[in-house]
C-alpha cells in the first residue's frame, strides 16, 4: 500500500481540524454533521480530492460524535442521532455522573467508529451486494423494529404508544414526498395553513423544540431556581473512571457498532434509526432492561456505538454503489463530482489511492475524535456551571440558528421550534411521553413509504411474512422487543402497590 | 384466502392510506386511554388550576412573549438590510439581554454586567461565524 | 437598565454602519444576493451548477451571492416575496414540468415569474435496462409494447424523470395507437430506489443518468447489478459539446449511439423527441429590468472569458448560455412541445 502517496502533514492536519470543527457543530444543539459538511464542501474544491476528503470525513466523524455532549449534559440531543444518548446520559448527569457518562459515550463512539471502519475496509462490496437484497418489505420491517422501541421507552405503555403514534401522525402532515416515492399530494393540512405546512414540519426544529425550548419553558415555569443545584454542578469530577465499566458490555458494544454499521449500509433507512435500533436491542437483550431510561451506562454505550457505527456503514453503499447511505454521505457525492470522480460499483477498484486515503482519514478522524473529546471533557463540563440566566438565552439563540439554517433559511422552521417547544411542555403536563413521540416522528415518513410501496409493488399483505428469511428474522426480533417490553410492564405493574 | 390478503393500491390516492391507518390506531388508543383514565381526565380542570397556581407566571409567560416578539421581529428587521443576517443579530442582542434579566434571580448590577457582555458578544460572534465564515443565510 | 439601553443603541448604530445596503457599482444590483435553488441537496447537479455560476457572477459584479438549497416549493415562495432583486433562483426544467404534470402548488413560471438566462445543460438524463434484459434498444421496447407486452419503467413522477417516460408512451402511441397502455410507470423516488426497483424485478426499464449509472454498465453481465443504456434523452447538439472522452468507458461517440437520431423515440412520426435538462435563472416578476440586464451582461462577459466553460465541462455540464430574452423564448417553446406530449398521452 502506497500510503506515502497521499499522507502529508496537511492531510493529517485537515482530518484533525475537520474533526474538531465537526465536534463543535455536533455539540451545538441544532447543528448537525450534515451541515458541517455542507458548509465546508466548497472549500474542498481548491484542496484537491484526497485532502478535501480528509477534511470532510473529519467533519463527518466529529459531527456525529459531538452530539453526545449536549445530550448528556443538557438533555438536548445535539443531533437527531443522539436522541437515545439523552435517554440515559442525561439521567446519569443529573445523578452526578456526567463526566462518567461523557467518558462512556466517547469510548463507545470510538469502538463504534473503529468497528464500522474495519467492516468498511474488509467487506464493503460484499455488504453492498447483501444490502440490495433488502427490498421495500425488509426495509419496512427494519423501521417497524426500530419503532418497536417506542414500547420499550414508555413509562406508561398505553400513553407511550399513543405518543409514538401521534409522532408518526404529525410527521405525515404535508406533501407525500415525491423524492421518496410519493405522489406529491397534500394531506392532513388544516385549511388555511397550506402556505406553511405544505412541506410539513422539519425534523430538526421539532427535535430542538421538544428538547431545547421545552426545557427552557419548564425551567421558566418553575422559576429558574438560583443557579444549578449543587448536585447538578457536581457532575462527578472526582469520580474515578476505569474501563471496568465496560466489563460484560463488549457484546453490547460490538452488537451496537454492527447494527449502526448495517443501518448505514441500507440506503434510505436513515441515520437516526442506527442509534434507536442499537438502543432497543441493548434493552431487549439486557439483564436489567428496567434500568434503561433511568441512567443505565449500557444505554449510552449502545446509542453512541450505534451512531458512530453509522459512519463507516454509510460509506459502503456510497463507495460500492454510488448511493449515499445517509444525508451526510449524499454531500460527499458532490465532493467527488466536483473533482470529476465517478462513484459507483467500480470506484474502489478504479481509485485505490483515494480509497486508501479515505480509510486512513476515517481512522485518524476516529482517533482524533477520541483524543480531542476525552481531553476536552472538563471544558465541556464547565457548561453546566454557567448560570442559567446566561446559559438559557444563549441556548435559545443557538436553537434559532440551528432551526433557520437547517433548510438553508426557512422562517417557518423557527416557528416550528416554538410550536413544538410549547407542545413539548404541554405533553409532560398531560403525561404524554416525548421520547416515543420523537421516535415516531423520525421514523414515520420512512415507515409510510416502505409500507405503501410494499403494497403497491406486491399487492398482497402476506408478502410481509413470506418475502425472505430476512423478513422472518426481523419479525422474530420485533416480537422479542415488543414481548420484552410488555413483560417488563406487567412485572412493573405487579411490583407496584 | 389469497383474496383476503390481496390489496390494490391506486397511486393517485396512495397518500391517504398511511395517514388513515395511523389515524385509526390513534383513535383506538385514544379511546382506550379515555376509558382507562376517565377519572384523571374528569379532574383535569383541577390539574391545570394546580399547575397555573404553582407556576412562576411572569417568567413563563415572559419567556413566551419574548420568544414570540423575537421571532416576529427578525424577518422585518432583516429585510431592511437584505441577506446580511442583521435581523438575527439585532434581535438576538435584546433577546439574550431581556430573557437573561428575566431569568435572573436577585437581580443586581454585578450579575447584570457579565450578562450584558454575553448578550452583545455571543450574538456578534455567532453572527460573524455563520454569515462570514460559514457563509450561511440568517434572517 | 440604562446600561442595557445604551448597549443596544451602540449595537444598533454600529450595525447600521456595517450593514448599509451599499449598491453594487454595476447597475444598482443589491450588494448581497441570495440565490435559491430548486433542490434541497447540496451535493446534486443543481447546486453544483448554481455554485459555479454564483461564484463567477459574484466575482464579475463584485457582490456577495449565497446559494441556498431550499427546494422548489420554498425557493419559489422566497422568490415571490422579494421583488428587490435580493433573491434570485436557479433551477431546471422541473420549474415548468411540475405544473404541466399537475404538481400540487406549482404554477406556470412564464406567467407568475420571469424566466431568465440559461447557463448550462446536464446531458446525463438516460434510461437503462438490466444487462440480461431481452430489450437491446428502444426499438425493442416500443415493438414489445406494440405486441402487447407490458414494459414497466421506474421513474420519479412529476418532473424531469417522467418526461422521457411520457415521450416513450407518446412514441408508442404514434407507432401503434393503443400500445401506450403497455408502457406503465413504476413510481419510485431517488436514484437508489429506481436501481433497487430493477434489482427487485419490479421494473424492466429505469430512469437514471450517465453520471450515476455508467459504472453499472461496466459490470459483468452475470452481476445482478449490471445494466445497459438504451436511451440518452439529450439532443445530439448538446452531446456534441460533451467532452470527447465522455464518462468512464462511455465515450462521446458511444453516447451519440444512444441518443437521437441513432436511437429514435419519435415525437410525431417525423421528428425525434429530445430532452436537455437545462439550468436557468428565474426572477421575481416585478424585479427591476435593469438588474436583469446587468446580470445578463455580466454572464455574457463571463462566457466570453471562457473560464466558466472549463469548470462546467469538468463537472460534466455542457455550457449553454442564452441571454434572458432568447432563453425565455427557447424554454417556452420547449414547454409547449412537452405540454403537447403530455396531453397526447393523457387525452
Amino acid at each position: 500500500m502506497d500510503i506515502l502517496a497521499f499522507i502529508s502533514p496537511l492531510f493529517v492536519l485537515l482530518v484533525i481540524g475537520g474533526t474538531l470543527v465537526g465536534i463543535i457543530f455536533g455539540a451545538i444543539p441544532g447543528m448537525t454533521a450534515t451541515m458541517a459538511v455542507a458548509v465546508c464542501l466548497p472549500v474542498t474544491y481548491s484542496l484537491g480530492l484526497e485532502n478535501g476528503l480528509a477534511l470532510l470525513l473529519g467533519l463527518y466523524v466529529g459531527g456525529i460524535s459531538g452530539g453526545l455532549v449536549p445530550a448528556i449534559l443538557l438533555g438536548i440531543p445535539g443531533t437527531p442521532s443522539s436522541i437515545t444518548t439523552t435517554l440515559d446520559g442525561y439521567p446519569m448527569a443529573r445523578a452526578g455522573h456526567g463526566e462518567k457518562a461523557l467518558r462512556i459515550g466517547i469510548c463507545a463512539s470510538l469502538v463504534g467508529g473503529l468497528v464500522s471502519l474495519l467492516i468498511l475496509d474488509l467487506f464493503a462490496p460484499t455488504l453492498a451486494d447483501f444490502a440490495i437484497k433488502f427490498s421495500y418489505v425488509e426495509k419496512f420491517l427494519i423501521i417497524l423494529f426500530a419503532l418497536s422501541v417506542m414500547a420499550a421507552l414508555s413509562s406508561d405503555l398505553l400513553l407511550g404508544i399513543f405518543s409514538g403514534f401521534l409522532g408518526i401522525f404529525i410527521s405525515l402532515i404535508g406533501t407525500y414526498d415525491v423524492t421518496k416515492g410519493g405522489n406529491g399530494e397534500w394531506r392532513l393540512i388544516p385549511p388555511g395553513t397550506s402556505y406553511w405546512l405544505e412541506s410539513g414540519f422539519s425534523l430538526l426544529p421539532v427535535l430542538i423544540g421538544l428538547f431545547g425550548l421545552a426545557a427552557i419553558l419548564d425551567e421558566a415555569e418553575t422559576g429558574m431556581k438560583a443557579g444549578m443545584s449543587q448536585k447538578d454542578v457536581d457532575i462527578g469530577k472526582h469520580e474515578r473512571f476505569s474501563l471496568s465499566i465496560f466489563r460484560g458490555q463488549w457484546v453490547n458494544l460490538i452488537r451496537s457498532s454492527c447494527i449502526g454499521t448495517f443501518v448505514g449500509i441500507l440506503p434510505g433507512v436513515g441515520g437516526s434509526a442506527a442509534s434507536i435500533l442499537s438502543y432497543s436491542n441493548a434493552k431487549t437483550f439486557s439483564r436489567h432492561p428496567e434500568r434503561f431510561g433511568k441512567g443505565e451506562p449500557a444505554g449510552v454505550m449502545a446509542s453512541e456505538a450505534g451512531n458512530n457505527g453509522l459512519t463507516g456503514g454509510a460509506l459502503v453503499p456510497l463507495l460500492s454503489l454510488g448511493i449515499p447511505g445517509d444525508s451526510t454521505t449524499a454531500l460527499l457525492i458532490g465532493a467527488f463530482t466536483l473533482q470529476g470522480i465517478q462513484v459507483g460499483p467500480l470506484f474502489i477498484g478504479n481509485n485505490p489511492v483515494t480509497w486508501d486515503a479515505m480509510i486512513f482519514a476515517m481512522l485518524i478522524a476516529n482517533l482524533a475524535m477520541f483524543v480531542l473529546m476525552y481531553f476536552a471533557i472538563r471544558y465541556f463540563a464547565m457548561v453546566v456551571t454557567i448560570p442559567k440566566h446566561i446559559l438559557f438565552p444563549v441556548i435559545l439563540m443557538m436553537c434559532v440558528i440551528g432551526a433557520y439554517t437547517i433548510n438553508y433559511g426557512i422562517m417557518f422552521d423557527v416557528w416550528t421550534l416554538l410550536i413544538f417547544g410549547v407542545f413539548g411542555w404541554l405533553m409532560t403536563k398531560i403525561r404524554l411521553e416525548v421520547a416515543p413521540f420523537i421516535i415516531g416522528f423520525i421514523l414515520g415518513p420512512s415507515a409510510e413509504v416502505y409500507f405503501v410501496k410494499t403494497l403497491e409493488s406486491f399487492g398482497d399483505l402476506t408478502v410481509f411474512f413470506t418475502k425472505s428469511w430476512i423478513a422472518v428474522l426481523l419479525w422474530v426480533l420485533i416480537a422479542l422487543s415488543v414481548g420484552g417490553s410488555a413483560y417488563l410492564q406487567t412485572r412493573k405493574g405487579k411490583s407496584a402497590p | 384466502m389469497g383474496n383476503l390478503t390481496h390489496v390494490t393500491i391506486n397511486f393517485d390516492t396512495s397518500h391517504l392510506i398511511f395517514p388513515t391507518l395511523i389515524g385509526c390506531i390513534l383513535g383506538l388508543l385514544g379511546l382506550a386511554i379515555a376509558i382507562r383514565d376517565r377519572r384523571a381526565i374528569a379532574a383535569s380542570g383541577a390539574h391545570w388550576r394546580d399547575i397555573l397556581g404553582r407556576m412562576d407566571k411572569p417568567r413563563f409567560f415572559g419567556t413566551l412573549a419574548l420568544t414570540i416578539a423575537y421571532f416576529s421581529a427578525m424577518v422585518p428587521v432583516g429585510d431592511i438590510w437584505p441577506n446580511t443576517g442583521m435581523g438575527f443579530l439585532l434581535c438576538s442582542i435584546p433577546l439574550v439581554a431581556g430573557s437573561g434579566l428575566l431569568f435572573m434571580r436577585e437581580r443586581s448590577l454585578r450579575k447584570a454586567v457579565p450578562l450584558m457582555i454575553v448578550a452583545v458578544a455571543a450574538p456578534v460572534l455567532v453572527w460573524w461565524l455563520f454569515t462570514d465564515l460559514f457563509f450561511l443565510t440568517l434572517p | 437598565m440604562t446600561f442595557n439601553r445604551r448597549t443596544l443603541l451602540a449595537a444598533v448604530s454600529a450595525a447600521a454602519i456595517l450593514g448599509q445596503p451599499f449598491a453594487a457599482a454595476a447597475a444598482d444590483l443589491p450588494r448581497n444576493i441570495r440565490m435559491v435553488i430548486g433542490s434541497t441537496s447540496t451535493g446534486g447537479d443543481t447546486y453544483q451548477s448554481a455554485s459555479i455560476v454564483a461564484e463567477a457572477l459574484s466575482e464579475k459584479l463584485d457582490v456577495n451571492i449565497k446559494v441556498d438549497a431550499v427546494g422548489a416549493v420554498n425557493g419559489l415562495k422566497a422568490l415571490e416575496r422579494d421583488s428587490r432583486g435580493t433573491t434570485i433562483m436557479l433551477f431546471h426544467d422541473f420549474a415548468y414540468l411540475a405544473e404541466l404534470y399537475g404538481g400540487k402548488g406549482f404554477v406556470n413560471p412564464f406567467e407568475e415569474f420571469k424566466v431568465g438566462a440559461t447557463i448550462a445543460t446536464n446531458p446525463g438524463n438516460a434510461y437503462l435496462v438490466g444487462a440480461n434484459s431481452p430489450y437491446q434498444t428502444m426499438e425493442d421496447i416500443l415493438t414489445a409494447a406494440a405486441e402487447g407486452e407490458r414494459v414497466r419503467v421506474a421513474i420519479q413522477p412529476g418532473g424531469v424523470s417522467e418526461i422521457g417516460f411520457s415521450a416513450m408512451k407518446n412514441a408508442a402511441k404514434v407507432r401503434a395507437p393503443g400500445s401506450e397502455e403497455n408502457i406503465v410507470a413504476v413510481n419510485t423516488g431517488s436514484q437508489s430506489d429506481k436501481n433497487q426497483a430493477m434489482w427487485d424485478g419490479l421494473a424492466d426499464v429505469i430512469n437514471g443518468s450517465i453520471q450515476a449509472n455508467e459504472q453499472f454498465t461496466q459490470l459483468d453481465g452475470d452481476d445482478q447489478k449490471a445494466m445497459r443504456f438504451v436511451w440518452i434523452t439529450a439532443s445530439p447538439e448538446t452531446l456534441q459539446q460533451a467532452p470527447e472522452a465522455g464518462m468512464g468507458q462511455l465515450t462521446r461517440d458511444d453516447m451519440m449511439d444512444y441518443a437521437s437520431p441513432e436511437t429514435s423515440v419519435t415525437l410525431d412520426g417525423d421528428q425525434d423527441f429530445t430532452f436537455d435538462k437545462e439550468f436557468f435563472l428565474i426572477y421575481n416578476k416585478d424585479m427591476d429590468e435593469a438588474m436583469i440586464e446587468a446580470i445578463d451582461q455580466a454572464l455574457a462577459e463571463i462566457y466570453q472569458d471562457g473560464a466558466i466553460q472549463e469548470k462546467q465541462t469538468a463537472a460534466f455540464f455542457t455550457p449553454n448560455f442564452r441571454p434572458t430574452a432568447e432563453a425565455a423564448e427557447h424554454l417556452e417553446e420547449k414547454r409547449e412541445t412537452y405540454k403537447k406530449v403530455i396531453s397526447e398521452i393523457s387525452g
